[in-house]
C-alpha cells in the first residue's frame, strides 16, 4: 500500500515503527547520498544516517506542524549531523535543534513541495548548471562543505555581503527554473 | 522588541538557513519575525524545499541492506520495550472509569488477557508464540513468532558458506517486494543456523532465505534455499 508523505508523518507522530520504516524506504537512499557526499566515507555516512533516523524515532512524539516538506526536513537533519561530524563537533546544540525545534508539515499544504517531489535529478542538475559558476559554488560550499559564511567569503575572496546575496539569488533562480520546467505557475508572494 | 526586519532582509536569512549557513546571531531575529509573518513562513518552506532538491542532483548511492536491518532492529527493540506493559498494568488500564463497572466485566478483562486477545493497536493480538515451518531442499526449521513483532528462525541442514556469502532472510509482504530482515548465523560446533527479526509479522505472508553476497542485497538475487508460509494451520 502506497503511503503519502502525510501518512508517514501521521505514522511517525503516533510513534509507529512502520512510520520510520516507510520514511527510511522513501528517503533513506537520499539521506545516505547526502551523508556520503558530505563525509566521503561510507562507514561514517551509514552512522550518520542511522543516528538521524533513530533520532526521528525517539523524538516522534514531539512532531508538530511546521515548515518545509518531509524530504527537506529529513535532508536537513542528515545534512546537519553530517556537517557536525565533518567538523568533529559532537556537542553542538544544533544536533538536537532540527528535531526538537523543527517539525514537518504535510506536503499537500505546500504546492511547491508537491512540484518539487515530481522533479527528476536530471532536471535539478540542468537547473544547477544554468546558475553562474560563483553562485553554484557558493551553494555547494555551504550545503555540502559545511563552511560558514565567513569561510566561504574568504575562500571565494569576496565580501561577506556578497555571499549572503549569492545564496538567496541562487535559490531564487533554482526555484524559478525548476518551476518553469514543471510548467507550474510560480506563486509569487 | 519591535520587529524591524523587512521581508527582503528576512528572505536573505531564510535562504542562508536553508543551506545551513545561518549565523546563530541571526536566528533569533529571524524566528521572531517568522512567529508573526505567514508570508515569510511560506517563503521559509519554499527555500527549504529548494535546498532539499540539491541532493537529488547527486547520483543516488543506496545504503547497504544491513543499515536498514540494523536501524529497524533497534526501532522495534525500543518499541517492544516501551510497549512492554506488565499484565497487571494492562488490567488496571482496562478497568473503565465508570462506576458501573461490574465483577463480570473484571472477569471478562482477565479472561481476555489470559487468552492473549489483548494487544496494542496496529499489532498482532496474539501473545502466545506461534511456530511456522520452513523447509528447503536440504534444510528444515521453524520460525517462532512472539508478540507478533519478533521472530526467531532456527534452521538445520544448511551447507556452510564461504566468507564472501551469507544466508539472507526475507519477509515477503502481502503486497510489495521482499524485505531483507536478517542474516542466518550458525551456532557453535556446526549447530543450527539462527536469525532474529523484528517487524509486524502480520503484514507478511511468507518467509524465505537466499544465498547473497556478504553484506546482503537490496533484493533477492538467487533462488531461495528455504521458505515457509506465515499462515496459521
Amino acid at each position: 500500500m502506497h503511503l503519502s508523505d502525510d501518512d508517514i508523518v501521521r505514522s511517525i507522530s503516533a510513534h509507529s515503527p512502520e512510520g520510520i520504516e516507510a520514511l527510511y524506504d522513501r528517503y533513506g537512499g537520499l539521506a545516505h547520498t547526502v551523508a556520503l557526499r558530505i563525509l566521503g566515507d561510507r562507514g561514517a555516512a551509514e552512522d550518520v544516517v542511522q543516528e538521524s533516523f533513530l533520532a526521528v524515532w525517539r523524538r516522534a512524539s514531539t512532531f508538530q506542524a511546521g515548515r518545509g516538506s518531509l524530504r527537506s526536513w529529513i535532508c536537513t537533519i542528515v545534512r546537519n549531523r553530517a556537517i557536525d561530524r565533518l567538523r568533529g563537533d559532537r556537542h553542538r546544540t544544533r544536533l538536537d535543534t532540527p528535531i526538537e525545534g523543527e517539525s514537518i508539515e504535510p506536503v499537500t499544504s505546500d504546492p511547491w513541495a508537491a512540484v518539487a517531489l515530481e522533479l527528476s535529478g536530471e532536471e535539478v542538475r540542468k537547473a544547477l548548471a544554468e546558475l553562474p559558476a560563483e553562485q553554484r559554488q557558493t551553494i555547494e560550499l555551504a550545503y555540502y562543505g559545511g563552511y560558514s559564511q565567513s569561510e566561504i567569503a574568504t575562500a571565494m575572496e569576496v565580501p561577506l555581503g556578497t555571499v549572503k546575496g549569492r545564496v538567496r539569488i541562487a535559490l531564487d533562480k533554482l526555484r524559478s527554473s525548476l518551476a518553469d520546467r514543471m510548467e507550474t505557475p510560480w506563486q509569487t508572494q | 522588541m519591535a520587529d524591524a526586519m523587512s521581508h527582503d532582509e528576512v528572505a536573505d536569512l531564510l535562504a542562508l538557513d536553508a543551506v545551513g549557513v545561518l549565523e546563530a546571531s541571526d536566528r533569533d531575529s529571524m524566528e521572531r519575525h517568522l512567529a508573526t509573518c505567514e508570508t515569510c513562513r511560506q517563503a521559509a518552506a519554499q527555500y527549504a524545499d529548494v535546498a532539499a532538491m540539491l541532493p537529488t542532483a547527486l547520483e543516488l548511492v543506496p545504503p547497504p541492506a544491513r543499515l536498514r536491518r540494523s536501524l529497524m532492529a533497534q526501532v522495534y527493540a525500543e518499541a517492544s520495550t516501551t510497549a512492554g506493559i506488565p499484565w497487571w498494568q494492562r488490567l488496571v488500564a482496562a478497568i473503565p472509569a465508570s462506576r458501573a463497572f461490574t465483577v463480570v466485566g473484571a472477569v471478562a478483562v482477565v479472561a481476555a488477557l489470559a487468552f492473549g486477545i489483548w494487544g496494542a493497536a496496529g499489532r498482532s493480538t496474539q501473545q502466545a508464540p506461534i511456530a511456522y515451518t520452513v523447509s528447503g531442499t536440504t534444510a528444515t526449521g521453524t520460525l517462532d513468532v512472539s508478540g507478533g513483532t519478533q521472530g526467531v528462525l532456527t534452521v538445520n541442514g544448511l551447507d556452510p558458506l564461504p566468507t564472501t556469502e551469507v544466508y539472507e532472510v526475507w519477509l515477503i509482504p502481502l503486497q510489495g517486494s521482499p524485505k531483507g530482515v536478517a542474516f542466518l548465523s550458525q551456532g557453535p560446533n556446526g549447530g543450527p543456523w539462527t536469525a532474529v527479526m523484528h517487524g509486524n509479522m502480520a503484514a507478511y505472508k511468507s518467509i524465505a532465505a537466499t544465498v547473497e553476497p556478504a553484506g546482503g542485497s537490496a533484493v533477492p538475487s538467487n533462488t531461495e534455499v528455504l521458505s515457509g508460509q506465515l499462515t496459521e494451520s
